[in-house]
């Protein structure tokens, strides 16, 4: 017999977690192990047929059962060991890889650019910043989230990197016809104010863009478009919220940054106090450091 | 019963709709499931998929005209519609397969979600329900988190010393245990009650010694993010349950239309009695 060719499959690094089974289900004397799956090429959506192939695995290798994770993974529990390999080749296939587990970067966060409050797309940047640094190794985990609007439906607040999209609002003409003030209650800020049919934006605004989705004449129109950066925040066992570090960055902008903070924390991240294994948070570091310190090029 | 979630789209005669699993399970999909929106995916929509953060899913572009069929087919499957805007917002329950957690809350989020479907609230409510103490879901920062807590204790089993709960990567992550000559040693005052250790116990040196769950209240997200505070500890799943339908009660006699628990503690300076 014709000896055939095998494809070697390098085992990732990331995203085949230790797995217990659930406690209601008994499986004895089998290994199993949970399978982090991330999209490619974009993280926050999967196709329809990758959706078959989770589908496919999770019924062949798993128990049938996928768990929705809080940062976009598909979660495939209680594969088998011994069939570790065969569904990691059928994933592969589809595009999908497992990661976005232990101490790296972990799945890049971003919400769908056909929301009507998102004022400035945030997914090809979120691709290409997967790209780049995703599943890179860090000290410990670090999340990075973009945000369409100062909503936040993605928490670029508690991520470690979190980037906000915001926008400018032009008043056009100046002249508010119907007077409906819908621009005004939207606002949550104060900052908008009718006078006469007259609006007017303040100081107050912080280009979160809800009043253009407000007015239904085409008074209030989008001016430019950037992304304000926030770095430090986390959740988990404590939470802390990120420090506004730029605003009204370009994409180009914000991959840099990004790059530099990445960069920082592999150099300047110690040990957590009393801990003999454990590396500190970003947000710990900066807390340390203070946030000049730590964005300084050595 | 209506949880709308049928989100207006950015092209004329498309929806969006957002999809939440309901049975058999609230907090996760069967591959069934999975299947059925893949085709709804592929038919009607654009074949695209999006995952939110509040283990529900998204499926854009959904021709409006095909909508009856659209939601006929996920009746069949366990699936629903929703939940959007002053409801109560898709409960999210960490993995049930998680090493570090060792309660459970799947059922409890089904419980939630069974009981407030369609329930319409003052303003968005938001409850997270995490396993451990490192609350992936995000406990600290929703309206109503609860994280389950695990008393540990030793017992007489003896320990072999394969000390894969002091070594990476399964190890405790706060550093808590010690393997001496006289046996395990846990210093309660880093331990943060995951119970981590007592699922990777062999031999049972270390046992749960009792469960509870730890309510937080008015933790927010969004423009105005605000981290909740810790109110009280409940000893049961039950006990707990009927702590969260007070606290409810609670919000919707005092919430003024489009207020959150934070808002109402802003206003009030306090919370619920």
């Amino acid at each position: 017999m014709m000896k055939r060719e095998t494809f070697n499959l390098e085992m990732p690094k990331v995203g085949i977690i230790k797995g217990v089974l659930a406690k209601d289900i008994e499986v004895v004397g089998e290994k199993v192990v949970n399978l982090r799956t991330c999209a490619r090429p974009y993280r926050n959506m999967y196709s329809a047929s990758q959706l078959r192939t989770i589908k496919l695995v999770a019924e062949e290798y798993g128990s049938g059962k996928v768990h929705l994770s809080p940062r976009h993974n598909l979660e495939i529990p209680e594969v088998r060991q011994k069939d570790l390999d065969r569904a990691l080749r059928e994933l592969y296939i589809a595009g999908l890889f497992p990661g976005g587990a232990g101490t790296s970067v972990r799945n890049i966060f971003t919400c769908p650019d056909w929301c009507s409050s998102s004022v400035r797309p945030v997914q090809e940047i979120g691709m290409m910043v997967s790209h780049n640094f995703g599943d890179r190794d860090m000290p410990n985990k670090v999340t990075i989230s973009f945000a369409g609007c100062l909503n936040g439906c993605s928490r670029p607040y508690n991520t470690d990197i979190g980037i906000v999209a915001m926008a400018e609002v032009v008043v056009d003409g100046n002249v508010c016809k119907e007077g409906c003030r819908a621009c005004m209650e939207s606002c949550p800020f104060d900052a908008v104010e009718v006078v006469d049919g007259r609006v007017r934006v303040t100081e107050g605004c912080q280009y979160c863009g809800r009043c253009l989705n407000a007015c239904e004449y085409g008074v209030l129109k989008k001016g430019r478009t950037g992304f304000r950066v926030l770095i430090g925040g986390k959740e988990g066992s404590t939470v802390r919220f990120g420090v506004e570090y730029m605003r009204w960055v370009d994409d180009f902008e914000v991959l840099e940054i990004i790059d530099r903070v990445l960069r920082n924390y592999q150099e300047k991240a110690a040990l957590r106090p009393g801990s003999t294994r454990k590396r500190e948070r970003l947000s710990e570091v900066i807390e340390r450091l203070g946030m000049e310190a730590f964005m300084e090029d050595n | 019963m209506d949880n709308g979630g049928i989100l207006p789209g950015r092209i004329e005669g498309k929806v969006t709709l957002r999809l939440r699993p309901s049975a058999p399970y609230s907090s996760e999909l069967t591959a069934n499931q999975i299947g059925v929106i893949a085709d709804i995916a592929e038919r009607y929509g654009s074949g695209v998929v999006h995952v939110t953060p509040r283990q529900t899913v998204e499926i854009p572009d959904v021709l409006s005209s095909c909508l009856e069929e659209v939601l006929q087919q996920l009746k069949g499957a366990g699936l629903s519609t929703g939940p959007i805007g002053r409801h109560l917002r898709n409960v999210i329950a960490c993995s049930r397969w998680c090493l570090y957690n060792a309660t459970a809350m799947d059922r409890m989020a089904k419980r939630l979600n069974d009981l407030y479907m369609g329930v319409v609230m003052p303003g968005k409510m938001v409850i997270s329900l995490s396993g451990c103490d490192f609350s992936c879901v995000r406990s600290r920062t929703s309206d109503i988190g609860v994280i389950a807590r695990v008393e540990i204790e030793l017992t007489d089993r003896e320990c072999k010393r394969c000390s894969l709960c002091v070594k990476e990567p399964l190890g405790c992550q706060v550093d808590a245990i010690t393997i001496t000559d006289e046996g395990v040693v846990i210093d309660t005052d880093r331990c943060v009650r995951c119970g981590f250790c007592t699922n990777i116990c062999r031999p049972g040196t270390i046992r749960v010694r009792a469960r509870s769950f730890d309510l937080f209240l008015g933790g927010k997200g969004g423009i105005r993010p605000r981290e909740g505070v810790f109110y009280k500890s409940l000893s049961s799943e039950d006990s707990l349950l009927e702590e969260i339908e007070r606290v409810i009660r609670w919000y919707r006699e005092v919430a003024e239309e489009g207020e959150r628990i934070a808002d109402v503690f802003e206003r009030q300076g306090g919370g619920p009695i």
